[in-house]
């Protein structure tokens, strides 16, 4: 049994995920807590380069495949290798990928899970996590009970951890090596990646938000020129990405991304709880609504009411002018 | 056959004891809403001809019974519930064995399941019982499709979407986009009472109390409401020129601007 805490390290594109320069920094910042050191256990296209990461915090990596497999077909390798290291915590992000990997690994090992948590203590050697439940009604504080194996499996939310600026290390890499087993039966057929980029949202810290008040997909066109102007990125409700306007990739909320930027501006959306459990831990939240009823003037920070066409290409420019461009 | 959980309505008004935690008598009990999708998806499945058919099941409190049958209302064919004193409080780890133990039982060629639970939220329910059922995983499917021996979802990617397939039996997993729920009609629900439901305990599925370590390896030690947000500034009956310039002099205060 270490004092280790380790955490799921995805790579794309042959460069660490935000997660998991999120996860680095957090499982850094609570080993030195817990008086262990952080364990990469990395996966997809690129983790074999998983020795970067020790600019990232941690201070070692075990790599679990380099292919672009399924999360989950990785399972019986990190299984075998958290057996191996008994770490205090693994922490895994909040993301398909990560609960598709943590939820095997809970049922391979048979550990408690916790999360998604927005914020993770070790005390006395104990893990404890607090998390939002029922729809954000109520706060709890969680830990292992006696006896429960280790680790604890911890689904981290984006943005509870900010990745380390301009370390530098490496990482000491090893490789792990188990027989997939019948998890490993699921493979990728067919890859379509869109022909336009899309953005990360849990990368954005500003969002500029449409929903069905938007109207059409030409009706985002000033939505992005606002987020142009204040340097963000364009999100969107459930109904405006059902409606084809956007690409599912910017739904927030309950089944989208879960976002915490510093400015979230929501414009011609309600506020419905599924939408609101994607994006209540942003630090500012300003809406642009019709309906002085709408759900979201209850929550807002700024709240108002009028028409959006009428107030976002006005503001798009009022932000140009005092940002001197 | 398609995991269903019973939950607290999301917008149900919530009560809650002294100690914080939901008085779930208090709340209206509905089918958690992911699961619906999950249920659409095996009846479109059905009706295409690609599976023969398809069963419900559940763990929970005997009420449980009633989201079964909802279920029932919307069509399919018959129903499990898996019911328990010793099952209270079960965390992730403890509902996937017992369902793993039930589907092993009842040896479905696809264990269907919602995306996540509105009440736990985890999503590690459908990873746990592949682990524990060794099978593979379809998850996230924002489409299932059955051909002949292989089962294939399309799932979303960072900027697109992948197909992804593997040999029957799966466990799966699908999102809100496979298409609306239907409603159960006036027939449906007729018809749902003349279905076959089982009631199994944890000895039936060949489990004991002492196998689920008390239901749950992690606890809750504290509970409190969320801190109170600062109210409301509302800025209403204004010229739009005046809305953004009080905007802006909001964003600027904030150093976003
Ligand atoms: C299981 C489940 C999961 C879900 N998951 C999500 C999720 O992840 N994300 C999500 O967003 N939703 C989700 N939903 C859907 C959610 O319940 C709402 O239906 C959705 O968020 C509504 O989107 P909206 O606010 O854009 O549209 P509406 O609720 O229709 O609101 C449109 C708003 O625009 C305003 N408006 C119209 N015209 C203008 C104008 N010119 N200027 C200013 N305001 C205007 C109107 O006053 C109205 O308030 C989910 C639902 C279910 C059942
Ligand atoms: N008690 C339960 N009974 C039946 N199915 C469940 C239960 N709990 C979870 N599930 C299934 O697992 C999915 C994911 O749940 P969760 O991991 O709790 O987010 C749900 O959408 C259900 O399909």
């Amino acid at each position: 049994m270490s004092s280790d805490i380790a955490f799921l390290a995805e790579f794309a594109n042959g460069a660490p995920t935000r997660a998991a320069l999120e996860l680095a920094a957090g499982a850094e910042e609570l080993a030195g807590g817990s008086g262990g050191s952080a364990v990469a256990l990395a996966y997809g296209p690129g983790a074999a380069g998983a020795a970067t990461l020790g600019a990232a915090g941690a201070s070692s990596a075990v790599v679990l495949g380099d292919d672009a497999a399924p999360a989950i077909t990785h399972a019986a390798a990190a299984a075998a290798t958290l057996r191996d290291l008994a770490p205090l915590a693994l922490l895994a992000p909040a993301t398909p990928n990560g609960r598709d990997l943590a939820g095997a690994l809970v049922g391979l090992l048979g550990l408690p899970a916790f999360g998604p948590v927005r914020a993770v203590r070790i005390e006395g050697g104990t893990v404890r996590t607090e998390q939002a439940t029922l729809q954000g009604t109520v706060i709890t504080v969680s830990e292992p009970t006696e006896g429960a194996g280790r680790p604890a499996i911890v689904l981290v939310l984006p943005s509870t951890f900010t990745p380390r600026e301009g370390g530098s290390g490496t990482a000491a890499v090893t490789s792990a090596s188990a027989a997939a087993g019948p998890l490993g039966a699921a493979r990728i057929v067919e890859s379509h990646p869109a022909e336009a980029a899309v953005a990360n949202l849990e990368e954005a810290s500003i969002i500029v938000a449409g929903g069905r008040g938007v109207g059409s997909a030409d009706g985002f066109a000033p939505l992005h020129e606002l987020a142009a102007a204040l340097g963000g990125a364009v999100g969107a409700s459930r109904a405006a990405a059902d409606a084809g306007w956007v690409p599912y990739q910017l739904q927030i909320g309950q089944t989208g991304k879960v976002v915490k930027p510093a400015l979230y501006v929501g414009c011609g959306i309600s506020g419905a709880i599924q939408h609101r459990v994607g994006m209540q831990t942003a630090e500012s939240v300003l809406a642009i609504n019709k309906d002085p009823d709408a759900p979201i003037g209850e929550f807002a920070d700024l709240f108002v009411v009028g028409d959006l066409f009428a107030i976002v290409p006005k503001l798009t420019a009022e932000v140009r002018r005092r940002k001197g461009r | 056959m398609v995991c269903i959980k019973q939950v607290p309505a999301t917008t149900a008004p919530k009560r809650y004891t002294a100690d914080l935690r939901l008085d779930r008598a208090a709340a209206e009990a509905v089918i958690n809403p992911l699961d619906e999708y999950a249920i659409e998806q095996a009846l479109r499945l059905q009706e295409s001809g690609a599976i023969e058919s398809v069963g419900f099941l559940s763990m929970g409190p005997e009420q449980a019974g009633e989201a079964l049958r909802r279920a029932l209302a919307m069509g399919g064919d018959d129903a499990t519930l898996v019911t328990d004193p010793d099952l209270g409080g079960a965390d992730a780890w403890a509902t996937a064995r017992v369902l793993a133990a039930a589907l092993d039982k009842l040896a479905p060629d696809v264990s269907l399941m919602g995306m996540a639970s509105d009440d736990a939220r985890g999503s590690l329910v459908p990873g746990a019982v592949a682990a524990l059922r060794g099978m593979p995983l379809l998850s996230y499917g924002s489409e299932l499709r059955i051909d002949g021996s292989v089962a294939r979802v399309r799932r979303l990617t960072a900027d697109g979407f992948d197909v992804v397939e593997a040999p029957l039996p799966v466990v799966a997993s699908v999102t809100d986009q496979v298409g609306e729920p239907r409603y159960a009609s006036l027939k449906g629900i007729m018809a749902a009472k003349r279905k076959p439901m089982e009631t199994w305990s944890l000895a039936d599925i060949g489990l004991s109390a002492d196998d689920l370590h008390g239901a749950a390896l992690s606890r809750v030690v504290e509970a409190r409401k969320p801190e109170a947000k600062p109210p409301t500034e509302r800025v209403e009956g204004v010229s739009a020129d005046e809305a953004v310039t009080r905007i802006a002099d909001w964003l600027a205060a904030r150093k976003l601007i």
